[in-house]
């Protein structure tokens, strides 16, 4: 895009943006929010930077192997981490079991912030891919 | 031959579902356990079970984590296809 002050403005709040993304997803199970929509709120400052910028510096540095990448990693980490909880559920079978921490800490709520991250990776890449896949056709 | 034994088998297995549905409470009792302590002890004893102040996520990523996890593998179906349909660098290789 031309404009000179939606680059500048675009610059200056991208990284606020973000920020708020990561607070929202690794406090989700403290406050309102978490994986889903912190995700959101990452792609959509992916997708701000794409519009912003100008064409030939718009690309954010990540490749369809990347996301295909990143999308199979959290994925699988999700059913790893939530398969073990599932199968040592209960404390019968003597597993190592996760502690759950004090409530109202961030390390807390055993696999809770594991889980959120894993959603969040995979929402903000849905998002980002559709945006740019459907407007210009490449990652 | 074959299409009687596949007729044959999907009534049985139509009627083994339904004899197992008749087993489930009536829907809309009062008396369902649905509609008595399941959301108590979601509200009671969340914090004890999963660590959670939000009560939404240790719903959401506790007790019905394979629901979200459907869910995860939804978004990730849709990208991919998404992926693979749309983009115009594949092609050209």
């Amino acid at each position: 895009m031309k404009d000179e002050i939606l680059r500048e403005i675009g610059k200056f709040i991208i990284p606020f943006i973000q920020m708020f993304g990561i607070y929202v997803i690794f406090n989700g199970h403290l406050s309102p929010g978490g994986g889903f929509s912190g995700g959101t709120v990452l792609g959509v400052s992916l997708i701000l930077h794409r519009l912003t910028e100008e064409p030939h510096r718009a690309s954010t540095g990540i490749s369809e192997k990347a996301v295909i990448g990143f999308m199979c990693f959290s994925l699988m980490l999700y059913g790893i981490l939530k398969g073990y909880s599932f199968i040592s559920g209960g404390g019968e079978l003597g597993l190592l079991e996760i502690p759950l921490g004090t409530p109202g800490r961030i390390l807390s709520g055993g696999m809770l912030l594991p889980l959120n991250i894993a959603v969040g990776v995979i929402v903000c890449f849905t998002i980002y891919t559709f945006y740019t896949l459907f407007d210009k056709g490449e990652i | 031959m074959k299409k009687i034994l596949s007729v044959t088998l999907t009534i049985v297995f139509i009627g083994i579902l339904l004899f197992a549905l008749s087993e489930c409470p009536e829907f809309g009792n009062i008396s369902n356990p649905a509609n008595n302590y399941v959301s108590h002890r979601y509200i009671d004893q969340c914090v004890k079970d999963t660590g959670a102040i939000n009560i939404i996520t240790g719903i959401i990523l506790d007790y019905r984590a394979f629901d979200t996890f459907g869910e995860s593998i939804v978004l990730f179906a849709a990208a991919i296809s998404v992926i693979v349909v749309l983009n115009k660098s594949r092609e050209q290789v």
